[in-house]
């Protein structure tokens, strides 16, 4: 991986630096941001995230498990209390409800970090410190021929600093 | 604007509206937040001192708990049938303080309240402890401890499951759900904060703890916009987890057939109350932390007033949900729900039904005073009564329907023992042991979220694509603040 990290004090400077690398055809680009930004997701044009996939498999199998553990447990030793139906659905919505947002809430946290690739414990090329407190960064990835017109590119737009990372 | 639209701060006041666009005029740029939340991880004399306590009052609690358990539970002032005293009735407050935890973070989240951004962190820490609080009291008034397992359903050899009917089992699940998910929502919300911490950290071996804990974040927008998704969904989750777990902890009560519990009015009338005791102790926290951590210009006075607002209308809910208790005990025609209710206030009871009454419905009337909302010493000292009433409402929910069931034989006294206040004292001690050391390990205040607030520095002021400055207010949500 070799590319060429930019680091900018302004928002706009590094939001229109995104959108003139993607104009470049410069297609793998990260930003890092010190709090998420609507301005970046505009700048890149993402879709959404898939984390709504993991969540919603997450709860619907959580609701699925609690009712039948219940369930089960109801039928294979039973307890009549009351009269009631050894399995009364009403109670047991309960369980389907608090495991339901159990294991959703798990899975939520699962798919994001499937989804970013976390836990990273090796250093990240192309990322500063300074990238977590007042600056903004742009890494972009690209060949050897593209690195000069990125560097023009981000000193272009207001860059402060302007280094290779590989 | 004339001058007595700003407060001694400079601070602007906001006269009738909780707004969702609260701004912190003193906090200026993402270096300030960094240098001054961080500031609060270093330990002072005082810090010791307050955690030096707590500690005595855990090993205290720690100590009459063993000393309960090698003798059993007849010290613990039980008087048949009243058999539930204060052990559950400190577990329902708990869980109760949890709950302000959970509305702060993630309803008023959803909600937009832009007031929750500076104060979130801490309610949401208190949820966590509280609940972990909360969970001790079950076991201790088992007498058994070492048999709380046999709650959970876990395969087991001799092939016999809980009682799925019984809502000592919904507890389980409820509180055991509630607890998880409040501390993912707590640490997830941690993350990028962790990371700033990391990133400024120049000790070695801290840097390296921090860089585990933060699991490698590092803020990029692939990183955001997944974390902001996922945020939201938690938050969504949360939402009715809150109301459920109260829900949950009320049919322990609702389900029973003494007078005075056998009522549908208890879900909701339990969380607004568990609402407004979580909402007491958040005032009871975060004064002394705005003011020995010098963060009156995060917490500003604005904030207070909007959380006041807050308290006041939970309060005046909670003084419905009496009103209502009463009201339906007498239309139901039912002598022995009459008797009862006469019992508790105007009877045996009447002292701590009128503590409750006082502190609960008549001392927060008193927040009606946008003088007194923004007044940190009486909100401090009214926080202090909410919690008292609040856990004297639990009292009188739980021991004068005991105590005066249907058949005048059953009628008895109750007293709490030295071990039920000991337990009761040593829950404080623990609960302040494990926030006292949070808010040194880890920011009281979301760097990121204030961040958003803050307005970001451009480089055009009204040009370009990205130069409108929409802040993702709370991770991801619509603007608030920001840049105008």
């Amino acid at each position: 991986m070799q590319g060429m990290m930019g680091v900018f004090r302004e928002l706009d400077a590094a939001t229109e630096t995104v959108r003139a690398l993607r104009a470049d055809k410069v297609n793998k680009i990260t930003a890092y941001t010190p709090t998420p930004r609507h301005e970046f997701e505009e700048a890149f044009g993402d879709p959404p995230s898939n984390v709504r996939k993991f969540t919603l498999i997450g709860g619907m199998l959580g609701a699925t498990f609690g009712w039948w553990i219940a369930i089960w447990c109801s039928d294979y030793w039973p307890l009549v209390v009351g009269g009631k139906a050894v399995a009364s659905w009403v109670p047991y919505t309960i369980f389907g409800f608090e495991v339901m947002v159990l294991i959703g809430g798990l899975s939520t946290v699962f798919g994001m970090f499937a989804l970013v690739r976390i836990p990273r414990l090796v250093t990240t090329v192309g990322y500063d410190e300074r990238f977590s407190q007042g600056n903004y960064g742009i890494f972009a990835e690209g060949t050897q021929e593209q690195m000069r017109s990125i560097e023009e590119t981000m000193r272009r737009h207001g860059a402060v600093e302007v280094r290779g990372a590989r | 604007m004339a001058a007595r639209d700003y407060d001694k701060d400079g601070v602007p006041y906001r006269t009738n509206i909780a707004s969702a666009d609260i701004p912190l005029p003193a906090v200026t740029d993402y270096g300030q937040v960094d240098r001054e939340i961080a500031g609060t991880l270093t330990p002072s004399f005082g810090w010791f001192g307050a955690l030096g306590v707590a500690v005595l009052l855990f090993l205290w609690g720690a100590g009459v708990w063993t000393y309960q358990i090698y003798w059993g539970l007849g010290n613990a002032g039980y008087a048949p049938p009243v058999m539930w005293g204060v052990y559950i009735i400190t577990f329902v407050f708990w869980v109760g303080i949890g709950h302000a935890g959970t509305l702060i973070s993630a309803i008023l989240y959803l909600f937009r309240a832009g007031f929750r951004t500076t104060i979130y962190r801490c309610a949401e820490a208190m949820t966590v402890f509280a609940v972990m609080t909360a969970g001790l009291f079950p076991i201790i008034h088992i007498g058994r401890p070492w048999k709380f397992f046999w709650l959970i359903p876990y395969p087991n050899w001799r092939l016999i499951w809980p009682q799925f009917k019984s809502p000592l089992v919904w507890d389980v699940f409820a509180i055991l759900t509630y607890l998880t998910i409040s501390s993912t929502f707590l640490y997830v919300g941690l993350i990028p904060d962790i990371a700033t911490l990391r990133d400024r950290e120049r000790n070695p071996v801290r840097k390296q703890i921090l860089a585990v804990l933060s699991f490698g974040w590092r803020n990029s927008d692939r990183e955001w916009r997944n974390f902001t998704r996922a945020y939201l969904f938690l938050a969504a989750f949360s939402t009715p987890l809150v109301l459920s777990v109260h829900s949950v902890v009320s049919f322990d009560f609702a389900m029973a057939l003494a007078p005075g519990w056998h009522t549908t009015i208890f879900p909701p009338y339990f969380v607004a109350g568990a609402i407004f005791s979580g909402i007491g102790m958040v005032f009871t926290i975060i004064i002394p932390i705005r003011r020995f951590f010098h963060l009156q210009h995060y917490v500003t006075l604005n904030v207070i007033d909007a959380a006041a607002k807050l308290c006041l209308f939970t309060s005046m809910v909670v003084g419905c949900a009496y009103i209502m208790e009463f009201w339906v005990a007498w239309y139901s025609g039912n002598a022995v729900e009459q008797d009862y209710f006469w019992n508790r206030v105007f009877g045996q009871w009447w002292w701590a039904a009128w503590i409750m009454l006082i502190c609960n419905c008549i001392l927060p009337l008193s927040l009606f005073s946008q003088k007194l909302r923004r007044n940190t010493i009486w909100l401090f000292g009214l926080s202090l009564f909410i919690n008292l009433g609040m856990w004297f409402e639990r009292f009188v929910i739980v021991v004068p329907s005991l105590s005066h069931e249907y058949e005048p034989w059953q009628w008895t006294h109750y007293a709490p023992s030295w071990v039920d206040i000991s337990l009761l004292v040593g829950s404080f001690g623990w609960f302040f042991m494990w926030f006292l050391l949070f808010i040194k390990q880890l920011p009281v205040i979301a760097i990121s979220e204030v961040k958003e607030i803050v307005p970001p520095k451009m480089l055009h002021a009204h040009g370009g694509h990205g130069a409108h400055a929409v802040p993702v207010t709370a991770h991801g949500a619509a603007s608030q603040g920001g840049a105008h």
